[in-house]
This record gives C-alpha cells, sequence and structure tokens, in this order.
C-alpha cells in the first residue's frame, strides 16, 4: 500500500506537459504492470522447483556410461542432426556435415538474416518467404529434437 | 517543506534528477506493447536472468568446483542448507525459463520482422545472448558433478570437438585436457560464473541501449 500511496503522490506531482504521449506512461503505469508481471513469473517459478526439484544423479564415474544420456533439452536438435544425417558428400564424412549444419551453419544463418532479408516491409503479408522459411526452420528443428528422443 | 521533497531537492543539486529522470519516468510505452502479452518475452527472460544472479550467488556460496568435493556439496546444498534445495532447484527452473523466452523472444522478433533496419545489429547481439545463454546451460550442466552432469558433457565436448578447423580448439579450451577431470571443472566454474556474466552483462546492456535510442518496433 505504501508504494502505491508514493506513486500515486508522484503522479499528481507531475505537471501535464505538452508532451505528445501516445501510450503508457514507463512510470508509475507500466513498471507497476511490469511489476505485477514480474511477481506471477517469480511466484510460478517457486511454485515448479517445489513441485518438481532439480535432481541429482548418482556421482559422476568415468568407467560407468550410464544409458540413456540426454543433454538438456535446447541442444537434442543437433543429437537429432547427427543421427539423422547418414550420408558423405564427396571426401565430407556424414559426421563432420552432421555437426557442423546445426551448430555453425545454423548459428551464422540465424545472425546474418537481417543483412540475407532485405525485404523492406514488416507486414507479415508481403514477406511470404521469409514467414515460410521461418516456420520450415521451426518445425525442422521440432523434428530433429523429436528425432533425437525416438532414435535414441 | 516534506522529508521527501527535501531528500530529492538534496539528490537533485548534486545529480541533476530533474533533467536525468523525465525522460526515463515519462517515456511511454507504445500501446501494441502494453496490449500484446508477445511484448513480455524478453522482459520474462531478463527477470529469470536477474534470478539466476541472486540464486546463483547463493549456490556459490555452498559449491565447492573440485572432483572430490562437487557432488558432495551439491548434495549437501539439496539436504543440509536450509532453503538450499528451494534456491537450486529456482535457479534449475528459472534458467530453463530463461532459454525458453529468449528463443520465444527471438521468433516474435523474427515473425514481426523487427529485426530490419534500423535494428540489425540489435538482432545480431540478440543472437549472441542467445548463445551466450545455451553456453550458460551447458556450462551449467556439468557443475553437479552427477553421472547425467559427466557424460553429458562428454558427449557435448565431442561433438564440439568434431567441428572443422576450430573444434579441437574449442575441445581443448573447454576440457583443458586429454579427458573430463578436475582441469574441465574449474574451467567450467569460471566460465559459468566469471566469463559469461561478465559477456551477457555487457550485451544486455547494448541490447536495451539499443532498444531505447531505436525504441520498439511499431507495427503489428
Amino acid at each position: 500500500m505504501a508504494l502505491i500511496e508514493v506513486e500515486k503522490h508522484e503522479v499528481e506531482e507531475q505537471k501535464p506537459e505538452p508532451v505528445r504521449v501516445r501510450g503508457l506512461p514507463f512510470f508509475p503505469h507500466f513498471l507497476l504492470r511490469e511489476v505485477v508481471v514480474m511477481c506471477l513469473i517469480a511466484g510460478g517459478l517457486i511454485m515448479l522447483a517445489s513441485i518438481y526439484p532439480a535432481g541429482l544423479l548418482k556421482p559422476a564415474d568415468p568407467f560407468d556410461t550410464p544409458s540413456p544420456i540426454y543433454p538438456e533439452w535446447y541442444f537434442l536438435y543437433v543429437f537429432g542432426f547427427l543421427k539423422f544425417w547418414t550420408w558423405n558428400i564427396g571426401p565430407i564424412p556424414a559426421k563432420m556435415i552432421g555437426v557442423t549444419l546445426p551448430m555453425v551453419l545454423w548459428y551464422g544463418l540465424l545472425i546474418l538474416v537481417p543483412f540475407i532479408d532485405r525485404n523492406p516491409s514488416s507486414d507479415i503479408r508481403k514477406r511470404k518467404v521469409a514467414v515460410a522459411l521461418g516456420v520450415i526452420a521451426l518445425i525442422g528443428i521440432l523434428y530433429f529434437t523429436y528425432f533425437s528422443i525416438v532414435h535414441h | 517543506m516534506t522529508l521527501n521533497e527535501k531528500i530529492y531537492k538534496w539528490l537533485d543539486d548534486r545529480f541533476k534528477l530533474s533533467e536525468l529522470l523525465p525522460p526515463i519516468v515519462k517515456h511511454p510505452a507504445p500501446l501494441n506493447v502494453v496490449s500484446n502479452p508477445l511484448y513480455c518475452l524478453g522482459g520474462t527472460a531478463f527477470l529469470c536472468f536477474l534470478i539466476l544472479v541472486v540464486t546463483g550467488i547463493f549456490l556459490a556460496m555452498y559449491y565447492k568446483p573440485t572432483p572430490a568435493e562437487a557432488y558432495k556439496s551439491v548434495e549437501h546444498i539439496m539436504t543440509a542448507v536450509p532453503m538450499g534445495s528451494l534456491i537450486r532447484s529456482v535457479h534449475h527452473w528459472a534458467a530453463n525459463t530463461m532459454i525458453a523466452a529468449v528463443m520465444l523472444h527471438m521468433m516474435r522478433i523474427y515473425f514481426m520482422g523487427a529485426y530490419k533496419k534500423p535494428r540489425e545489429l540489435n538482432w545480431v547481439v540478440g543472437i549472441s545472448l542467445l548463445l551466450i545463454t545455451t553456453t550458460f546451460g551447458f556450462s551449467g550442466y556439468l557443475l553437479p558433478w552427477d553421472q547425467l552432469a559427466f557424460w553429458a558433457t562428454k558427449i557435448g565436448t565431442g561433438i564440439a570437438g568434431s567441428i572443422p578447423v576450430i573444434g579441437g580448439y574449442i575441445s581443448l579450451i573447454l576440457v583443458g585436457g586429454n579427458d573430463i577431470g578436475a582441469e574441465t571443472l574449474t574451467r567450467f566454474f569460471a566460465i559459468h560464473v566469471m566469463i559469461l556474466p561478465i559477456a551477457i552483462a555487457t550485451l544486455l546492456g547494448l541490447h536495451f541501449l539499443m532498444v531505447r535510442i531505436q525504441g520498439i518496433s511499431g507495427r503489428l
């Protein structure tokens, strides 16, 4: 309550300015909303942490390979692609392609997106190619993630 | 003059608050940003980052980065340290949520075309932040020194090591020898708690500064 009162006080203090305001003032309106959202997320995290605590398996043993070994979920697509790609291209071995494509080439392409896509429009109807490529990439990542779980 | 006004005046005389604050405080948030929940994703990632810093500092007070002590110290955090299990679990969930939020944030920027002129470089910084965030996850995965940590890192560094040309160097820098061991653990710890935090703080500063200068992409 004290916080809200301070904020009200501040609002009263601000004299109406001849600035064109086309949205919500950052303080206190927008910030208050942000704080509410932040509390919800923090509460959700604490709830998740209480229901599903972080795990701890047996101590590391270099002489005992467990099965299955899963990486973090956001690397699964790399494993999936590595398993998926079994074809050598000329002198380049399949494994090298399987590693390079999802890591180096994928992130290289991602970084260059604004320089590849020179279409100035940000209207989704006028950038069908970019949207189609994005959807294909998304489906690809999801597919290889799925692939890595199924073909373990 | 009330106490508040006195404090404000004292600070104003020294830091020119009346010049400094209005552009921050009165800066309007565009209405489409206020009404569309998709614009929360970047902020969610940042909130997770702040939670990770706080919980991470607490974990670092009890964690010992040696093969003999690492597992025991994490076990100690989970069973004996007051609130230790909660702190570590929140760290775990905030990390996963942060990565998910960063990825979804990137997808929003992509499909809304918000990376276009003049925001090209902020996209580049954003992808670097995504890379740093996943490297955070990768380096943090080893620290508990349990079976999953050890073997997932063995495979992960193996894959990084088979990238042509640079792979060998990456693997050597990460592992610090021929096999995952004490050297690897201290390296991953240093990367996780010193190198990456400095890198991400710097890039986050740039990221927010550019958003501030260029504004949030307006069209929906």
